[in-house]
């Protein structure tokens, strides 16, 4: 129970004190309540420590209180729900949440791994570059486990994560990001217009800076009114918990939507991360700017916080993070928060930088009871788990101070317009010196910027700011829209900035001032960057690693660069930013895949006998995104059983095989037979109505693009087929040559993959079984001769027989609309059934091919040429075609090209392997050698294993003996160069 | 008549979803029984040929590539600057008449009624699945009944047909529409769906 903290205050805040939540923190079971972060509610409990630093293992406490936090990251949630580093100043506390502190080992409390803090002089910028590396050559790769198991904040899990995660589009005329004063005033403005608003504020509730005004004074009223006026628009939609982690061309921003506050349940479908890609018309930017925190020695104890992140846990929250206050500054805007902590009892101490202060705040100041003291610095804090006491000293003297106790310190070393979205697209930041910081370096047409990320810091100029830029969007997006003039509250003290930067406190204490609070980063370090000649700051920051950490350095990047600046002696502007590139924050690439998970990562493509396969002892097989019947059950208890059996069957009886998935393209037109003649390298303006014809065709570059089979239909009317792989690239380039090549051809292309099923029906006794199947027609050899094609009307559907074969077999394929396929199939199997018809797979379709010496994928790999594959003299003498000029180039007919060449084993109890490296006899087996094996298979027919390869020379070597090395299982065969066609290299059974 | 099967067969036997809340906000299911055919036209030979599908289909053609026209029992839709998708019923001499009406120089026919697979999707939150996965804008005062949109779907090619204030038409690609009836009953699990058999 909350009895007996000191920490939350009686009344106040953000909080809904009638609902307790209780969460553990390493085990232990603590409350907060709802409205808490898990920030708050672990400085509500008095834990100062919420984990031990990345590299020297120091204790650390809260330094922010939003996205900017560079400490507070815990592991949250368990088993497969666990993830680490996670910014507890982001974490809505929910009923029963599991947290865990990181980087402390037996714990964060007590960390044996502070004895790095000793090793640190050691541990500087760039040290595993500089040690490590010897005695010898291999040294890294002993120490590099070590390393890496020290190395890292939290864990993650390997267990598969249960959760939900989803992707969507949205459409918006305008897009707001953020929804402070200037982002509320840009959505109430477009709003009005009537145009479609998205507001997308990354916090649990709208109003930015104003959730952290005290929550009786007007800008807390304001906030309230602009609320409830946004919720009676319809056509504006506000996100809450959702960052902009992305802006893309064309307006295009990348959201990812929270949704772990609602506890989602995956059974249902409820989603706990949402990816949303929004295009919107205009974008108004209002993302506002993070506070820097100013760099002296130990500046990182527990205890050690942004002024505005204390004003934040202190009016939101309800939390004093002590109660003795020490607030530095170079700026006015940390006065608000020093005025606050003393409204709420702290005895606090002002110590500016500056020499001059403003009469109004030292009123206001003096009203407090504040102490103030002007020109004075923090020279060093005492003090190891918690903040004790902090010295401070006349600013320009570095020496001794004078030591004060606190339990708190806050800091502000100015603020940083959140410049990264604005900077996605390429334009860079620049520096103003009015505000010591930079600016978005312009904007994209239809892209417009409010409030503090143009360095408007004052909250009435920020509301019109807004008021403007939501105007010109909503005009932009074609809806017109005035700036109507949104009362803005006075509040007293606010709106001023005067910063006069100190980017480095001078003093003589001896520790570490961070810079880079999450990757251990501190001033020593980019002093000996600089030293050693990284001193730009892209080098400085990947030879430091500063601004390299979840974080991305939004506390830490310009003061780096100024100190840099300063030790180069060149301006701030001339040391630049680096670049800055998406996610804004970090996500989860699970939420990025969303529902593209498991089979679905990619969609799975079916052949409309799909069904029938499964039903009949098919085991499938992927093949590029189609599912194939890889061998059937009848033939064998495994594919290097069944595939043999199913060979046989082709080769002595008669097999069907679905080839659906085969390209299949309609082309139509006057000019479709010259069209087609341009694009193979084979002649087919002549060919004539029902025939078809074996064509190969070549890219612009000589190399075999596909190679296929096109039927003449009819004087206008072509059937094309591809290879299965190739269907898709086929398709797109004959589109492209009609559209841009040739666009004065009438010819018009289709796809007809989808349409038609597609059977070969293979084997001695093929003509005899569809002569059952089709007992009405003639399918004798004289009305269907080889390369033949037939069309009739079976049972009232479409078929189309063309006689050609990959097998090598006497065979057909069989087409008919797709929905018919497996009625076709079915009966084609019952009227064949006399004749011992059954189905084979892709194992021996693939085998029989091989057999054949019939070329497809693995030797059409587009780096094959015409002549590589033995086809050479397929190709046209007189007529032009794609590829012909290149294909006669030089390096295109090197006598010592690979090409194809047939493969057998010679030795009985061993096997060829794809992949193997070939050598000749006497060769040193090492290196590429003189080429590789394509395609292999199990031979019934000659009882041996054979293959098909590229070779140095090709069929030059026809007869010699060769080796087959495969280095990845320390094999070698030796074996036999010969023709590829293993079987009835005369054709006599095609012809049959 | 040799037995047609559907690519969903199997698909359509299944039952529908309870969403999170209990209840089953969306029918999805399939349409069964329609004809398609693709016509074509040359570009030097587009007028003659718009006039001669015209006649055939008796209405005037839309004006430009996502309206669609639906008159005697058939929809219009001009899917190209000169290409056309005509749907009718699954019994239509459409395709015969116009390859007599149009000769091979002034355009090209091609029955496509098998290559897709024409799936449903009805009710309020019909817009809020699709968004999901289409990167369109679905939004009601955007995309009217009677337009439709060329667009993608699960990294395939899909034709979305609003034919009602609530109610799209995906033609999907034939060999990948288990794939996307995966997909959308996967995507409409949070708000529920009945299968419409």
């Amino acid at each position: 129970m909350m009895k007996g903290s000191s920490y939350r205050l009686p009344q106040g805040g953000r909080i809904d004190r009638s609902r307790l939540l209780s969460f553990t923190l390493d085990g232990t079971r603590i409350n907060g309540f709802a409205g808490d972060t898990l920030a708050s509610a672990m400085l509500a409990n008095g834990v100062a420590l919420v984990g031990r630093s990345f590299k020297y293992h120091r204790p650390r406490g809260l330094m922010a209180a939003g996205i900017e936090e560079p400490n507070g990251l815990l592991t949250l949630g368990e088993g497969g729900r666990q993830e680490p580093n996670i910014p507890a100043t982001m974490t809505d506390l929910v009923e029963g949440l599991v947290a865990r502190r990181q980087n402390g080992w037996p714990s964060v409390e007590f960390d044996l791994m502070a004895v790095n803090s000793l090793a640190s002089p050691l541990l500087t910028a760039g040290f595993y570059y500089k040690t490590f590396m010897g005695p010898t050559r291999g040294s890294w790769m002993f120490y590099e486990p070590y390393i890496r198991k020290a190395a890292g904040l939290g864990e993650g899990t390997y267990e598969p994560d249960p959760d939900r995660y989803e992707t969507r589009n949205e459409f918006a005329d305008v897009l707001v990001v953020g929804a402070g004063p200037a982002g509320l005033a840009a959505a109430l403005t477009a709003g009005r217009s009537g145009a479609r608003v998205v507001l997308v504020e990354q916090d649990s509730d709208l109003g930015g800076s104003l959730l952290s005004e005290p929550i009786e004074n007007v800008a807390a009223t304001w906030l309230h009114q602009r609320k409830t006026e946004l919720q009676d628009l319809p056509n504006v939609r506000a996100l809450t918990r959702t960052t902009a982690f992305g802006l893309y061309d064309g307006n295009t921003v990348a959201l990812i939507e929270r949704r772990d506050h609602l506890s989602p349940d995956p059974k249902k479908g409820e989603a706990r991360q949402i990816v949303v890609t929004l295009r919107a018309r205009a974008i108004v930017f209002a993302t506002g700017a993070i506070e820097r925190p100013l760099v002296f020695p130990n500046n990182d104890r527990p205890g050690v916080m942004l002024a505005s992140a204390a004003r934040s846990y202190l009016n939101r929250f309800a939390v004093a993070p002590g109660k003795r206050a020490i607030v530095a500054t170079n700026n006015d805007s940390a006065y608000r928060a020093a005025f606050d902590l003393a409204a709420n009892g702290l005895a606090v101490t002002i110590a500016d930088l500056r020499g001059e202060i403003d009469e109004k705040l030292r009123a206001i100041a003096a009203r407090h009871g504040i102490e103030l003291r002007a020109g004075t610095a923090i020279l060093d804090i005492e003090g190891g788990k918690a903040v004790k006491a902090a010295r401070l000293g006349p600013v320009g003297r570095s020496d001794a101070g004078e030591l004060r106790p606190c339990d708190l310190v806050c800091i502000s070393g100015g603020w940083s317009p959140t410049v990264h979205l604005t900077s996605h697209g390429g334009i860079k930041p620049v520096y103003r010196e009015d505000i010591a910081g930079f600016v978005p370096g312009g904007f994209a047409r239809g892209q417009y910027g409010a409030g503090a990320v143009l360095g408007t810091l004052g909250l009435e100029a920020s509301i019109l700011d807004g008021a403007e830029a939501g105007a010109q969007a909503a005009s932009h997006a074609g809806h017109a829209a005035t700036a109507v003039s949104l009362l803005s509250p006075a509040v007293e003290g606010e709106g001023r900035y005067a910063i006069a930067p100190q980017w480095q406190v001078q003093s003589a204490a001896h520790g570490k001032a961070f810079v880079d609070f999450q990757n251990d980063v501190t001033v020593k370090d980019i002093a000996q960057a600089h030293q050693e000649g990284y001193q730009s700051v892209e080098h400085l920051k990947r030879y430091t690693t500063l601004g390299m950490g979840t974080d991305q350095g939004k506390t830490s990047n310009i003061n780096a660069l100024a100190i840099m600046a300063g030790l180069r002696d060149v301006t701030i502007p001339e040391a630049g930013t680096t670049t800055f590139r998406p996610p804004y924050s970090p996500v989860a690439l699970g939420a990025i895949a969303g529902r593209s998970v498991g089979h679905h990562f990619r969609p799975v493509r079916l052949s409309p006998l799909h069904d029938w396969h499964l039903a009949n002892g098919a085991a499938m097989t992927p093949a590029g995104p189609w599912m194939r019947a890889w061998y059937y059950s009848w033939a064998g208890k495994d594919a290097a059983e069944a595939y043999v059996k199913e060979m046989d069957l082709v080769r002595h009886g008669v097999g069907i095989a679905d080839v659906s998935t085969l390209g299949k393209i309609d082309v139509q037109g006057p000019d479709a037979a010259e069209f087609l003649n341009r694009i193979y390298v084979n002649g087919f303006a002549k060919l004539p109505v029902g025939k078809a014809r074996y064509g190969v065709m070549l890219n612009d570059d000589g190399l075999v693009l596909d190679d296929g089979t096109t039927t003449r239909l009819s004087e206008t009317r072509f059937f094309m087929t591809t290879t299965t792989a190739q269907a898709g690239e086929v398709m797109s380039w004959v589109e492209f040559l009609l559209q841009a090549a040739w666009p004065e051809l009438k010819v018009h292309v289709a796809s007809l993959t989808d349409e038609w099923a597609a059977m070969a029906v293979s084997g001695p006794k093929a003509r005899q079984a569809l002569a059952l199947a089709f007992p009405r027609e003639d399918v004798g050899d004289n009305k269907l001769p080889y390369m033949g094609a037939l069309e009739f009307t079976h049972d009232g559907v479409p078929v189309r027989l063309i006689r050609l074969s990959f097998s090598g077999e006497l065979a057909y394929e069989v087409y008919t609309p797709a929905d018919h396929g497996i009625a076709l199939w079915e009966h084609i199997l019952k009227a064949g059934a006399p004749l011992g018809i059954k189905p084979y797979g892709l194992e021996a379709l693939a085998s029989l091919r091989i057999e054949k010496g019939h070329v497809a994928g693995l030797e059409l790999d587009h780096r094959t040429s015409l002549d590589d594959l033995g086809l050479g003299k397929m190709a046209g003498k007189e007529k032009p075609y794609i590829g012909k000029e290149l294909r006669h180039r030089p390096l295109l007919q090197a006598p010592e090209r690979w090409s194809l060449v047939g493969i057998e084993c010679l030795e009985s109890d061993k096997r060829l392997r794809g992949g193997s490296i070939l050598f000749l006899k006497d060769d040193k087996i090492e290196g590429h050698g003189r080429g590789y094996i394509t395609s292999v298979t199990w031979s019934t027919e000659l009882n041996k294993y054979i293959a098909l390869g590229l070779f140095s020379g090709g069929l030059r070597h026809e007869g010699e003996e060769i080796v087959c090395a495969y280095p990845i299982k320390g094999e070698q065969v030796r074996a036999r160069i010969v023709s590829p066609h293993f079987i009835d290299p005369k054709g006599e059974r095609l012809y049959a | 008549m040799l037995e047609r099967r559907s690519a969903l067969e199997n698909d359509l036997q299944q039952s529908g979803r309870d969403g999170a809340k209990g209840d089953r906000a969306l029918k999805l299911g399939e349409v069964r029984g329609w004809s398609l055919v693709q016509a074509a036209g040359f570009p030097t030979e587009a007028a003659e040929f718009e006039a001669a599908l015209s006649s055939l289909v008796g209405t005037g053609l839309p004006a430009k590539v996502g309206d669609g026209v639906t008159a005697q029992g058939r929809t219009i839709m001009r899917v190209g600057p000169e290409h056309f998708w005509i749907l009718g019923p699954e019994k239509d001499d459409l395709a015969e008449r116009l390859s007599q009406a149009v000769a091979p120089t002034v355009g090209s026919i091609l029955p496509l009624s098998h290559s897709r697979t024409r799936i449903f999707i009805e009710g309020a939150a019909a817009r809020e699945v699709l968004a999901k996965g289409i990167p369109f804008d679905f939004d009601a005062g955007v995309f009217k009944i009677g337009q439709f949109a060329l667009t993608g779907l699960h990294h395939t090619p899909v034709l979305v047909h609003r034919t009602a204030a609530d109610r799209y038409e995906i033609y999907a690609m034939r060999t990948f529409a288990h794939s996307i009836w995966e997909w959308l009953t996967d995507a409409a699990l949070p708000v529920g769906y009945e299968v419409v058999k």
